[in-house]
């Protein structure tokens, strides 16, 4: 099968889309020349023109509003914060109308937009262009959020946005845009709200979210040299959350270290952890629930300070074998 | 001046002897020959005195301890005067305590141990006969807390998964010791409790408990191992019919009004044998190496069970008393031996002895040899049987199993015989003994 980055599936899954569904169109900064800040939209402009790939001034309120209004009127347009940590500047247009006009409209208008936000750390980029903020959506009644981790899920996630009729907020990852794996090359969707089974263990689960995914597999290579052997779920999906696999997969391991990228405090951890504490695998439990994360700062400008503010692998693998061994 | 009291020796080969009891404590006001004291010799009670009037004081040993004799066990002392001090030579145990106490002040406690057992009300003695070391730490208080946590919380430490474990399986966690952190309970020791649980039902794990041996005890092994690896014992069996002695005791007892002076089966067995004896002096003898002693006296044993051994207190001069007094002595006899009352004449020089386990509902077995004697004679139960007569016929007789062990040494399996044969003839003509 062909193998393609996560930025060219996701390239290849707004071109199907657009050249299937006239009312899909892309707006955001730089995103017609230059391509985008990482190249997702590089080509676009050439094949559909400046009417459906949209250059906006520098003003993300501007995007997310032209979103909101475009797709209660009919379209599905996608939008694109350059950097997600400018997602501050647009929260009032996403969060007080996007997320709640089809609630307050009485289900009279459909919000179907969906806003790109590339995050993380690990270029250099510091604080203000580092940040991994997905959680701040999950708490927000009326949007749905989705954070792929390989090529595969980008292109089928995004599809499934694209034709999901609330907004969506599609947290991508810096590091994973040049990450390549298998994509096919028909359009496919992925089912929003529907988690992965990444590896198969009876040990310990891990769930890991976007970056922390690709960094819990080898971690988990590693451990299972030490007969450890792990089980990995990725969510895809961090709202709506797909809990019965979790769930399932503690109640076969009794143990879990949930790892992401986002500082500790108040991240999509704490939620995922007290959704385990209230289901039936909490009876499973034969350790406390673990969270590695972000540490709790701004992301450093400098690269060792910046590599340390995050999860790596070898965190993983040592949180990872200390839950195993009773060491925490 | 203090005047010591000393454990006494009792006998040539006593070595020590067992504080059973102490009658007056420290301060008590004792006269000359007031028992003092209660100690054990190999198989009986005896009293230590006071040697003058004065004080008990300065007591050196407790209940339980086995004290060498002539050592000193305390003092008699006049009003104002004080026990000498402890001798250089005394047991290492108050060394240790010593030891101990000095070691106390060395112990290093780190400020934030200091402050959490402060928060949680902890001594310091406490910490230390947990930890067993002289720096104590933050770690080492954390630990001693969660080990201590359903002590001092009545809660236990376990994980969901080991609660529900427990649930399922209707076990006590509380019998469970967790090997997580902080003496967590996980699922992987309900599990290894379950299991072992399991295995206990097919092949229980042995379980034991330590017996110390009394001095009884330790005289009824050493005696009876001589006896089975020295003596080669021979064994020789008779049933004989005890009608015609059941019939004669009866005849006896009918004139006897008082119930505790009837005469038992036993004492007519035991009269029986001494006569036995007479007939044969070769069984009332000693074995001495390159000799054979022949005893002029014939004193019978007669063994009795004891809650904690057994016991043989000696009918002497067996031979010249008659049946009611025989009768009497035993009685007599067993019933101090019951209450720890006999005095050493009671055991001494017995030269042949009677085991009857017949009330034990014991048909016949073999007894050994209790040295220095040359034989010993055990006594069954009473059966009924059926006895053929000459033409055939037959008719219900009552047999009792004599099974005599004798040192071959000192005789011969005809000899032997000749005692049972003897013994057999005499019990069946009960009415001349």
């Amino acid at each position: 099968m062909r193998e393609i980055s996560y930025m060219e599936a996701l390239r290849e899954a707004i071109r199907q889309a657009m050249e299937k569904d006239d009312r899909v169109f892309m707006i955001g900064e730089d995103i017609g020349v230059y391509g985008g800040a990482f190249g997702v939209s590089a080509g676009l402009l050439d094949q559909f023109g400046p009417e459906r790939i949209i250059d906006t001034p520098i003003s993300e309120a501007g995007i997310a509003g032209a979103c909101v209004g475009a797709a209660v009127t009919g379209m599905r347009p996608i939008g694109e914060i350059q950097f997600s940590d400018f997602v501050v500047l647009a929260m009032e247009q996403i969060v007080m109308q996007g997320a709640k006009m089809r609630f307050m409209f009485g289900g009279k208008a459909t919000v179907p937009f969906v806003i790109r936000l590339p995050g993380g750390s690990g270029t250099g980029a510091a604080a203000q262009h580092s940040e991994s903020l997905e959680n701040w959506f999950v708490h927000v009644p009326g949007l749905k959020v989705v954070m792929p981790s390989t090529p595969y899920d980008a292109k089928g996630l995004l599809l499934a946005a694209i034709e999901e009729d609330n907004p969506v907020m599609f947290f991508e990852h810096k590091l994973l845009y040049k990450t390549k794996g298998h994509v096919p090359e028909e359009m496919y969707t992925i089912p929003i709200g529907k988690s992965n089974l990444v590896r198969e263990g009876k040990d310990l689960t891990i769930i890991a979210t976007s970056i922390m995914v690709p960094r819990a597999i080898e971690a988990a290579e590693k451990l299972s040299a030490e007969g450890i052997d792990i089980e990995i779920i990725d969510p895809r999906t961090l709202k709506p959350l797909d809990d019965q696999p979790i769930i399932a997969s503690i109640i076969k391991t009794g143990k879990v270290l949930i790892v992401h990228e986002a500082v500790k405090t108040g991240g999509f951890g704490g939620e995922i952890s007290a959704v385990i504490s209230e289901s039936e695998a909490f009876d499973y439990l034969d350790a406390p629930i673990r969270r590695l994360a972000g540490l709790d700062m701004p992301i450093p400008y400098n690269r060792t300070l910046e590599y340390h503010a995050v999860p790596q692998v070898e965190d993983i693998i040592e949180e990872a074998r200390n839950l195993y061994q009773g060491k925490y | 001046m203090a005047k010591e009291i000393i454990m006494p020796k009792f006998g040539f080969t006593q070595e020590e002897s067992e504080i059973l009891e102490w009658l007056h404590a420290e301060g008590d006001r004792v006269e000359k020959g007031d028992p003092v004291a209660v100690v054990s010799t190999d198989k009986i009670s005896m009293e230590v005195e006071a040697p003058e009037d004065g004080i008990l004081g300065g007591i050196r040993y407790q209940v339980g301890d086995n004290v060498p004799v002539t050592n000193v066990i305390a003092y008699i002392l006049q009003p104002g005067e004080s026990a000498p001090e402890i001798a250089l030579d005394e047991p290492e145990s108050t060394k240790v305590e010593l030891a101990v106490a000095e070691q106390r002040t060395e112990v290093q406690v780190t400020p934030v141990a200091k402050k959490l057992m402060d928060e949680n009300k902890l001594e310091l003695d406490e910490i230390i006969s947990f930890a067993g070391e002289s720096k104590i730490t933050r770690a080492t208080v954390e630990a001693y807390l969660s080990a201590n946590s359903l002590a001092r919380t009545g809660k236990i430490r376990a994980t969901p998964a080991a609660r529900r474990l427990g649930r399922e399986h209707d076990l006590k966690l509380a019998a469970i010791s967790g090997s997580g952190p902080k003496a967590r309970i996980q699922a992987a020791d309900v599990t290894q409790a379950l299991s072992g649980q399991k295995k206990e039902a097919i092949t229980p794990a042995l379980q034991k408990k330590t017996l110390p041996l009394n001095n009884i005890r330790k005289t009824i092994s050493r005696n009876m191992l001589q006896s089975w690896q020295e003596i080669p014992q021979m064994t020789l069996q008779a049933d004989i019919p005890v009608s015609r002695l059941e019939a004669y005791r009866e005849t006896l007892n009918q004139s006897i009004s008082q119930k505790s002076k009837k005469i038992t089966v036993t004492a007519l067995i035991t009269k029986a044998v001494a006569k036995a004896l007479q007939k044969n002096p070769i069984l009332n003898s000693q074995f001495d190496g390159d000799k054979i002693q022949l005893l002029d006296q014939i004193n019978i044993g007669v063994a009795t069970a004891l809650d904690d051994g057994l016991i043989v207190p000696v009918v002497h001069q067996t031979d010249k008393k008659p049946i009611a007094a025989i009768s009497d002595q035993i009685r007599y006899l067993s019933e101090r031996a019951r209450s720890g009352k006999l005095l050493p004449d009671d055991l001494s020089n017995g030269t042949f002895t009677i085991s009857n386990l017949g009330m034990f509902e014991i048909d016949r077995f073999t007894a050994i040899i209790n040295p220095p004697q040359s034989a010993i004679l055990a006594v069954g139960k009473k059966n009924r049987v059926f006895m053929p007569a000459e033409d055939n016929s037959f008719h219900v007789e009552e047999i009792i199993t004599f099974t005599l062990s004798a040192d071959h040494r000192v005789m011969d399996g005809a000899q032997a015989a000749r005692f049972m044969g003897d013994l057999k003839s005499i019990l069946q003509n009960a009415e001349d003994l």
